[in-house]
């Protein structure tokens, strides 16, 4: 069904897909052989092309066929690096999880079948407003898990940080960017256009869940070394944020405000496209950095802006935007989010409106660590001096991986600049995508300025902020020039005015985490191993010193539910001894049943 | 006429149930496949249909004497033990053959609402000779053994053919005999190479084949 919606997912999918496709072109060269260079090339056309027909078809029989041949080609992008263990077993985790999501998605969709007798969305969407509640609550939990493990909800978000990093770079950035959001379009299409507004709860568990999904997102991303394993946990927290708009939509439409609830969607879609492209970006130059140096491993980096500038320059640029900084377009997207917040906590009454209140500031965390996470990434990649052979022997990478990266960076900027018109036209999606006339609602001034609360007197204007950015930029630099008189040193790196400090004693990226491994100790219960090899009680010949942190989804819930599984399929392999006669019994046994059952009806 | 025959069928499946070894098991056969002759040879003489005696020239060409003489063959070249390996023995399975030609009655009794004696006993032979078949399989242990048990099976769903709808199609019929007779062409290959390879044609020794 080609609707605004549909345009506007098809939009991200080729705005962040063909410059990863230009990238991959320097990517895969001298990585691969040809043969295996021309098979990356198949999947990712065939990728893109599934990820574009989920979001285009109109019948959930055919929408179900092409999310699982997206699931598959990805399944097989994660495992294209099959030199590595660690690759294979990404991909178990990848293949399980998603299809766990899909069983849920195939119940969901059979109840709703029950009801329509068809398979069209339009149809099942009349069918859903003779639904009973109950079984309205049903289909709304089955499709939040559902589409929920793809785009990977805390808990279920496992497979995410070991998937994205495994796969190569430009599928990464597809596979973070796009594909995941072809959850949220799942949960828009079935939950808000076809399910309809329930009861007020549902949006509320999503803002709960996306919320800690934006916590736990970036505590995780702000404890990872290897940078991609980092991006990867970045998008749980972004699509928290995405989640959030989401829910906070779903919410309004339940209470019956209309236009907070299409200000929340607009909000939600439009941290949506941002995030699409500058983890797209992000995830290119993580590519980049590893073709280059050959690690992924932060710690074993460090001082590539030297020798890698103009990636140096494009990570930057993406880690100011997922920072949330003006004039870029990750700060917009944010800005709304929060904005629809306070718009929800100034209009509702009671409990909701703290709630949301409570809810603004969490997000506000969210952001501040985000930002901590990104000048730790960037900071102690590019930054500092070279801390292994890998950094040092680093060079800068090919010219149609530099395009790649440049197409996104530019759309960063654009996309931050030009957030009038955007919205503008993301008010049509989201009005259609909520079955509401946007006729009458204004979000903004005029083509520079965005007003959420009209008459209140609030306003944002990135094209004016940008230019007063500029502006007070050039000026402290003027008056820097005019009045600095002193001679500027020269001095080592990162030196601080020791008189002899290498890269062995420099800052490293675990030493910057560990105050946010401090404060939020309760939950990611870290812990030491030291090792010491003595040869007398004075002399120690070796001591090793690890640092760890517990990661408790997978330590509580899933190694019981695995161990669970295994224990079971271990006590039911007692009915399969090789007995051939046995299995004739067994056959036997099922008949006389079959005719013992008959005989009852 | 027609109840001296079925008496005949039903008995010659005990003697199989009874069986020791594996001569005796082949040749109760060949009576049962008999006796199925013959009802088909009197349908037919009583209907004057060309197909019903081709059907049961053919029966009797492939089921009484090809059939048994390749499974003797099959005993002969394998060069094993003619014990059939009895995991029940014949008086208990004498036992449970009585209760199963008892339930096979009640459900044959279930099945037919107008009640007419003739043909519940029918049914109540066909299903117990399906009965006897799949018994025959689990409960003796080489692998002969469950070449005949299949084959009885097949005696039996034969009959249950004649008995409810008056025989299958020609052609079906046809192709039919052909498949069994492919079957234990290939399944007397199997036992030969499975006795060669482990010199024995026991299937209850052949439990670590599995994954």
């Amino acid at each position: 069904m080609i609707d605004p919606l549909a345009l506007f997912f098809l939009a991200v999918i080729f705005i962040v897909s063909l410059p990863s496709a230009i990238y991959s072109l320097g990517y895969l060269k001298n990585e691969y052989s040809s043969a295996k260079i021309t098979l990356a090339w198949v999947l990712l056309v065939a990728f893109v092309l599934s990820m574009a027909l989920v979001v285009s078809v109109s019948n959930v029989l055919v929408f179900l066929v092409f999310w699982e041949i997206m699931s598959l080609l990805s399944y097989f992008l994660v495992v294209f690096d099959t030199k590595h263990e660690k690759s294979i077993q990404a991909g178990m985790i990848y293949i399980v999880m998603t299809h766990i999501g899909t069983a849920f998605l195939i119940a969901a969709f059979l109840l709703m079948y029950k009801y329509a007798h068809s398979f069209d969305f339009l149809a099942i969407k009349s069918a859903c407003l003779s639904m009973p509640a109950q079984t309205r609550n049903i289909v709304f939990l089955l499709l939040l898990v559902g589409f929920g493990t793809k785009a990977g909800i805390v808990p279920l978000h496992v497979w995410l940080p070991y998937a994205h990093p495994q796969a190569p770079s430009h599928i990464s950035s597809i596979m973070s960017g796009v594909m995941i959001k072809t959850a949220i379009y799942g949960i828009i299409r079935f939950v808000i256009f076809i399910l309809g507004a329930g009861s007020s709860w549902w949006g509320i568990l999503i803002i709960i869940l996306a919320l800690i999904s934006c916590l736990v997102g970036i505590i995780y991303a702000l404890m990872e070394r290897d940078i991609k394993k980092l991006l990867a946990y970045s998008s749980v927290e972004n699509m928290g944020i995405i989640l959030l708009g989401v829910g906070l939509a779903l919410f309004f439409q339940s209470v019956n405000m209309p236009y907070l609830a299409v200000f929340s969607l607009i909000a939600g879609l439009y941290h949506l496209v941002n995030h699409a492209i500058f983890k797209g970006l992000l995830f290119l130059c993580a590519g980049s950095v590893y073709k280059a140096s050959g690690t992924r491993d932060i710690e074993k980096l460090g001082g590539l802006i030297k020798q890698m500038p103009l990636t140096a320059g494009f990570f930057l640029f993406g880690a100011m935007a997922i920072s949330g900084l003006p004039p870029l377009n990750g700060f917009v997207s944010e800005w709304l989010t929060l904005q629809a917040f306070f718009l929800g906590a100034f209009n509702t009454i009671g409990g909701v409106k703290l709630f949301l209140g409570i809810c603004a500031g969490l997000l506000a965390l969210t952001g501040g660590l985000a930002a901590a996470c990104f000048v730790k990434a960037f900071g102690l990649t590019f930054l500092a001096l070279p801390r292994s052979h890998y950094a040092k022997e680093a060079r800068e990478v090919a010219l149609s991986m530099k395009l790649g990266m440049f197409c996104l960076a530019l759309l960063v900027l654009i996309f931050g600049l030009a957030a009038a018109i955007i919205m503008k036209l993301l008010a049509r999606v989201a009005g259609a995508a909520c079955g509401i006339d946007i006729g009458n609602m204004a979000f903004f001034l005029n083509n520079f300025t965005l007003s959420p609360q009209v008459g209140r007197g609030i306003y944002l204007s990135v094209p004016l902020l940008a230019i007063w950015l500029i502006v007070l930029g050039v000026l402290g630099f003027a008056i820097y020039k005019l009045f600095w008189k002193g001679k500027s040193v020269i001095y080592k790196t990162w030196d601080c005015g020791y008189y002899n400090m290498d890269s062995r004693n420099e800052y490293t990226a675990t030493a910057f985490s560990k105050p946010f491994r401090i404060a939020f100790s309760f939950f990611l219960l870290p812990y030491r191993k030291t090792q010491k090899i003595r040869d007398s009680f004075y002399h120690v010949k070796s001591f090793a010193y690890e640092t760890h942190t517990t990661l408790i989804f997978k330590k509580y819930i899933y190694d019981p539910a695995i161990a669970l599984v295994l224990t079971t399929a271990k006590a039911m392999r007692r009915i399969q001894p090789g007995s051939i006669h046995l299995y004739l019994g067994y056959i036997f046994i099922t008949l006389l049943l079959l005719i013992i059952f008959i005989h009852q009806f | 006429m027609q109840g001296i025959i079925l008496f005949a069928v039903l008995a010659s499946t005990y003697l199989m149930l009874i069986a020791k070894r594996m001569p005796a098991l082949i040749r109760s056969f060949r009576y049962q496949s008999f006796c199925l002759f013959l009802a088909t040879l009197l349908i037919a003489l009583s209907e004057r249909q060309l197909d019903l005696y081709i059907i049961s020239g053919l029966l009797f060409i492939l089921k009484v004497l090809l059939i048994p003489q390749l499974l003797y063959r099959i005993l002969r070249r394998t060069n094993t033990k003619e014990d059939l390996g009895l995991f029940i023995n014949p008086q208990l399975s004498l036992l449970l053959a009585l209760v199963f030609s008892y339930l096979s009655w009640i459900f044959a009794a279930h099945l037919v609402t107008p009640v007419k004696e003739i043909q519940i006993s029918i049914l109540a032979v066909t299903f117990f000779i399906i009965l006897a078949g799949i018994f025959l399989m689990i409960f003796r242990m080489t692998a002969l053994a469950q070449i005949t048990g299949l084959l009885v099976m097949e005696n039996g769903l034969f009959l249950l053919a004649s008995a409810v709808s008056g025989g299958m199609p020609f052609f079906v019929e046809i192709a039919i005999f052909f498949d069994v007779f492919m079957s234990v062409l290939i399944m007397g290959f199997f036992v030969y190479k499975i006795s060669k390879l482990f010199t024995h044609i026991d299937v209850n020794k052949l439990s670590r084949l599995r994954g």
